[in-house]
């Protein structure tokens, strides 16, 4: 396979692929085989990659990373104290990727899969490797895939805890999840992806969920990965007629992070709610690049995503709508705002309107500041000391995007992990 | 010695004085009344002993209890006991009235080394002083001041301050806002806090409210100065006569 002269070294090479563990049958040898030949000669996406502008690899590309399979020194036995538990949930845990049967409970109503009972259609059929370089790299690589097949109501909140673990060497690992709704389906999924301290850990997942008419899924993601660590993750979403879903992510910190949602609307009057809240401190990158596409008439989609950002950290949030000719009467809205903690940060917006039927309302809106002087001296001639008040401050700001959490047990948990955030950080530094 | 005591304070704002030497002297027990004209200072004033930023203390001292104000950040000031109630509240979108009040009542707390108030407790508390104030149960639930009539974010001003048992409260125009019945009810509130061991600076432009709150003391503040004191029929007279004499006298 040839390179493209100019192209950025990095670890996923021969030396790579060799050490990767073999794949599980002769359709994913295939599947790997078609995504390494788009992978290859592009490798990882660099600063000419419109979309990678702002969330440059680097630093990435320079970590000598092996297979995640390929370290034998990785030992999980209990899920990390710190994991947000969420009363009455069931848990899926998968350590580097692998699903842990040990880690996790049963569930009713949900099939949960290898790819070998998979439907093998779902596999690539949204997150396919010419549509983004990371979902060629994980294609490329992946070893297995887990499949969540739901074909009722699920009483219970799904809640899959996604592991990352290194031993001597830091590793990379490359899951896949396949999520299907049958017609009239319902699910409540939270995603925590996290890592133990040591060396660094690169997750690179990809997820791909196909909602069936009149389904509904609530997914809740929280990323909070160690402060050496990078977490790319590709989401692509269909939505049948009258299907609705709610996305939250939550991004609290890794030196390099992206959550890239893809969603088609495919059937009228289907709704698609995506929000997401950041804080951001030290040297984090956190990246929320979204991409709406209403292909059919009569549906909506409406985004609102808020951000703090501390230390030298850097926030990305890139939005695009697209509305197709056909796509009459679509309601499409968009808003992105950050709050500066200091003058360190910097935030990169690019909302992207591409509106070709013209029966339809869109709108968009981005906008950075920084704590009002009224309102911290309105609280200090209260008796609140200047870091409680920011504190404050800060958590009404996020409020706007994580109030629309539907679910009231991951609204407060999400809360609270955020507050942790807050505390944690010594925002008095920033006085 | 004097509750809050200010001595010869003089304030810029750029290069503009705004208080040109005040001196007043407020005891346990006081109510001393401000009126003047508008923009002559008497926010300057109360924003100043307050601790907000952007002042130039150029000369003069403010003590409470003897200590120096001016040494003190706002959120100190504070929990020292000095209390704003703003002529213009600001809204806070996003922080709920209860858990701002929570948090206000336990900063206080803590700094007197007293534990933080109870969930139960404090529900009990601000039900009742909500309901004397003639405030809506609902109300605390709001984002603080989002969307409150002018009348509302002044009640609810009172109710900081009722919670809060400042040794020196400042009211800067609590009653403009208030209907007529609503005046009685945050009057009410007020001299129920009237104690020997605190004193009230009250700014207003109307003497009506003097009726139901009634000072021991009326100031007249004319292009930053105090152009008189007097007993409470000061307030009459100036209702009568308007400040024409005394803006005369300061030009
Ligand atoms: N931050 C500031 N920057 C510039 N000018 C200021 C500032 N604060 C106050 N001033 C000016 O100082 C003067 C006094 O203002 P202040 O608000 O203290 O008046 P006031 O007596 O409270 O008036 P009112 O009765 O209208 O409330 C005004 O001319 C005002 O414009
Ligand atoms: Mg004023």
């Amino acid at each position: 396979m040839k390179r493209a002269p100019g192209l950025m070294d990095h670890p996923f090479g021969a030396d790579y692929a060799q050490r990767t563990l073999a794949p599980a049958d002769k359709h994913l040898a295939g599947f790997r085989e078609q995504a390494r030949a788009v992978f290859e000669p592009h490798g990882l996406p660099g600063p000419k990659n419109e979309s990678w502008r702002f969330t440059p690899l680097r630093s990435l590309a320079k970590v000598p990373f092996i297979p995640a399979d390929a370290a034998d020194d990785v030992d999980v036995s209990a899920v990390p104290p710190g994991v947000v538990s969420l009363p009455g949930s069931a848990r899926i845990v998968l350590v580097n990727g692998v699903y842990r049967r040990d880690l996790s409970d049963a569930i009713e109503g949900v099939e949960i899969f290898g790819l070998q009972g998979a439907d093998r259609n779902l596999l690539g059929h949204l997150a396919t490797a010419a549509s983004a370089p990371l979902a060629a790299l994980n294609a490329s690589f992946m070893t297995g895939a887990l499949a969540l097949r739901v074909n009722g109501a699920v009483p219970a909140t799904l809640h899959l805890i996604s592991i990352a673990a290194a031993g001597n060497q830091p590793v990379a690992f490359h899951p896949r999840l396949l999520i299907s709704l049958a017609p009239g389906a319902s699910l409540t999924l939270v995603e925590t992806h996290c890592g133990l301290p040591g060396q660094a850990t690169f997750a690179n997942p990809v997820t791909e969920i196909t909602l069936g008419e009149d389904a509904h899924l609530r997914r809740y993601v929280q990323v909070a990965e160690q402060d050496d660590s990078f977490h790319l993750a590709t989401t692509a979403v269909a939505l049948a007629a009258n299907s609705r879903m709610e996305g939250f992510h939550l991004g609290l910190g890794g030196a390099l992070v992206r959550q890239e949602v893809n969603v088609v609307m495919r059937g009228t009057a289907a709704a698609l709610e995506l929000h997401g809240a950041y804080a951001l401190g030290g040297h984090d990158h956190h990246d929320f690049t979204t991409s709406v596409n209403h292909h059919v008439p009569g549906c909506t989609s409406s985004q609102v995503f808020k951000g703090v950002v501390d230390g030298e950290s850097h926030g990305v949030y890139q939005g695009r709508i697209h509305v197709a000719r056909d796509a009459q009467k679509t309601d499409a809205r968009q808003q992105h705002k950050a709050l500066f903690l200091g003058r360190g940060p910097q935030i990169d917006c690019k909302p992207e309107l591409e509106i070709y039927a013209d029966d339809v309302q869109c709108a968009h809106g981005a906008a950075t500041g920084e704590i009002d002087a009224d309102h911290m001296f309105f609280l200090a001639a209260r008796g609140i000391d200047p870091a409680t008040a920011r504190m404050l401050l800060v958590e009404a700001f996020l409020a706007d995007a994580v109030e629309r959490i539907s679910d009231e047990t991951v609204r407060a948990a999400f809360g609270r992990d955020i507050q942790g955030w807050l505390s944690r950080r010594n925002l008095k530094a920033a006085a | 010695m004097a509750l809050l005591e200010i001595k010869n304070l003089h304030v810029s704002v750029g290069d503009r004085e705004i208080l040109k030497g005040i001196n007043l002297s407020l005891n346990g027990g006081e109510v001393h009344a401000v009126m003047g004209p508008n923009g002559t200072g008497k926010s300057t004033l109360s924003n100043v002993i307050a601790g907000r930023a952007g002042y130039d203390v150029t000369q003069g001292e403010v003590l409470l209890d003897g200590k120096d104000v001016f040494a003190m950040a706002a959120d100190e000031r504070a929990r020292a006991g000095i209390f704003l109630a703003f002529q213009y509240p600001v809204e806070i979108p996003g922080v709920s009235t209860s858990s701002f009040l929570k948090t206000a009542i336990n900063a206080k707390r803590r700094a007197a080394g007293q534990k933080e108030i109870d969930a139960m407790e404090f529900l009990k508390l601000v039900k009742a002083k909500t309901k004397a104030l003639g405030m809506a149960d609902d109300m605390i639930k709001r984002p603080l001041n989002v969307g409150f009539s002018g009348g509302e974010k002044k009640r609810a001003e009172v109710l900081q301050m009722t919670l809060l048992e400042p040794r020196v409260a400042i009211l800067d125009e609590t009653d403009s806002g208030l209907d007529i019945d609503a005046l009685k009810v945050v009057s009410d509130g007020v001299n129920a806090l009237r104690r020997e061991d605190r004193a009230f600076l009250v700014i207003t432009h109307y003497q009506r409210l003097l009726d139901y709150i009634v000072p021991d003391h009326v100031h007249v503040l004319v292009n930053g100065r105090i152009a008189a004191s007097g007993g409470k029929e000061l307030a009459l007279e100036l209702e009568a006569e308007g400040y024409a004499k005394y803006q005369g006298a300061a030009a």
